[in-house]
């Protein structure tokens, strides 16, 4: 055998190519993807939470109320404003969904309204509260934000992750329970057209149920005078938008001929304060 | 925001100091190579070489680890999700072989041959939480005939 000593004239084994291309057009590619993902999230959101069936929601609703810290210090109070969610919604708001009231010591004037039918009501706007029908404007403008799936459309992007794990998943899932976490649920906002839609459910529910519809503007009235400005939440506060709402609240039950009782008659009767 | 910039500075050096250690280590082996020419480091394991001629034969091996720099890891990375040849290592791979290699003949210099020759690379530093590779090692081992003058 002769052995002939000699460099090779190339080397198959390394690829010429510019590293900082490659480097470029994968990087663009990913950006792309992810950009794309977050644009097609953005669609779902408008297009498909609103239609998230109410199963996979009940799956959701453990997270969100786990995350809340909650205080049922006066079962006794509960009980009776459930008792007066159940009556409105049998009577008056047929609603798929099974309604739960929860307390918490919070002296904002506020509810917040949680995915799978809960809702959380504040002592600070329960001890604001003087009458049933007072009550019931509250817990039929909440419900009213149940039936346009309002408090799921706020969530957003986040929601449509919950959703997926929530159908994949069921109940108690640890993903629910992060993204639950991590979305402030008491800063929600909702838009003025979402109030509006909320107020006329409402409006709807007091006409039904008492024949009247006196105990909203009583309360719209009653919180935007308080001096406590800065604990009114989205639903009471002395910016221009109560006026506005006062007078929606007046035309719309003009044009469906409710009728807005005068404060005196008759007798609204009086709640404990949740102090008491 | 900082971690960011971290990153990118991260990737920067590694290009710019990446790009200047392999250059220079190319050139070496390059070089290194011309020099070990004249001993053939061959993979048969039967050469027609008088034994009554052999003086001694020895276990030669040589062993390089190349580490790859956070450039070549951002890439790989990238190219794990879509796929493809992963051409950041493969410069890698090919020096760490070569200098294996030449480091065997280091060892046995003034050899007449070295037979037998076999390569093996491995990953070094592959930890849980970075699933690209850290180092590689290649080792190359063989048979030094060492002849009588």
């Amino acid at each position: 055998m002769k052995f002939t000593p000699r460099m090779p004239e190339s080397n198959v084994n390394v690829t010429p190519t510019s590293p900082l291309w490659e480097f470029f057009v994968l990087l663009s590619a990913a950006m792309g993807i992810i950009v794309g993902i977050y644009l097609l999230l953005g669609f779902a959101v408008d297009v498909f939470v609103p239609r998230i069936p109410i199963g996979i929601e009940q799956n959701m609703a453990g997270s969100f109320i786990n995350a809340t810290p909650l205080l049922n210090d006066s079962p006794e109070k509960v009980q009776e404003i459930q008792v007066l969610l159940n009556t409105l919604q049998t009577q008056c708001a047929q609603l798929p969904y099974h309604f739960s009231i929860y307390l918490q010591k919070n002296p904002q004037a506020n509810a917040v309204a949680l995915p799978g039918g809960n809702i959380i009501l504040f002592s600070g706007l329960l001890d604001r509260i003087e009458s049933e029908t007072e009550l019931s404007f509250v817990l039929s403008h909440e419900m009213g934000h149940f039936a346009s799936r309002d408090h799921l459309r706020v969530l957003g992007r986040a929601l449509i992750f919950m959703a997926l794990s929530a159908a994949a998943f069921g109940p108690g899932s640890s993903v629910g329970d992060l993204l639950a976490q991590s979305l402030n649920m008491t800063e929600l906002g909702f838009s003025r057209k979402q109030e509006t839609r909320a107020d006329d459910f409402a409006l709807n529910v007091l006409h039904c149920r008492y024949g009247h519809v006196g105990g909203a503007i009583d309360l719209i009235d009653k919180l935007t005078t308080d001096k406590d400005a800065e604990l009114m939440g989205h639903y009471f506060s002395t910016h221009p938008q109560s006026k506005e709402r006062i007078s929606h609240i007046k035309a719309y039950s003009r044009s469906h001929n409710f009728s807005i009782a005068p404060i005196q008659t008759p007798k609204p009767e009086k709640l404990p304060s949740s102090r008491g | 925001m900082e971690q960011l910039i971290v990153i990118i500075v991260l990737i920067a050096v590694g290009y710019a100091a990446g790009t200047l250690t392999e250059k220079r280590h190319y050139r070496s082996i390059e070089r290194r190579e011309s020099a070990y020419l004249s001993l053939p480091a061959v993979t048969i394991k039967n050469v027609d070489i008088n034994a009554a001629k052999v003086r001694e034969v020895k276990l030669v091996c040589g062993s390089a680890v190349i580490s790859i720099d956070y450039f070549k890891r951002v890439l790989a990375g990238l190219r794990n999700i879509f796929g493809g040849t992963v051409k950041s290592y493969e410069t890698l791979m090919d020096r760490a072989r070569r200098e294996a290699l030449l480091r065997m003949k280091e060892a046995a210099s003034d050899a007449a041959i070295i037979v037998n020759v076999r390569i093996e690379t491995s990953a070094i530093e592959k930890t849980t939480r970075n699933k690209n590779l850290g180092c590689l090692e290649a080792v190359a081992s063989g048979t030094a005939l060492f002849l009588e003058e």
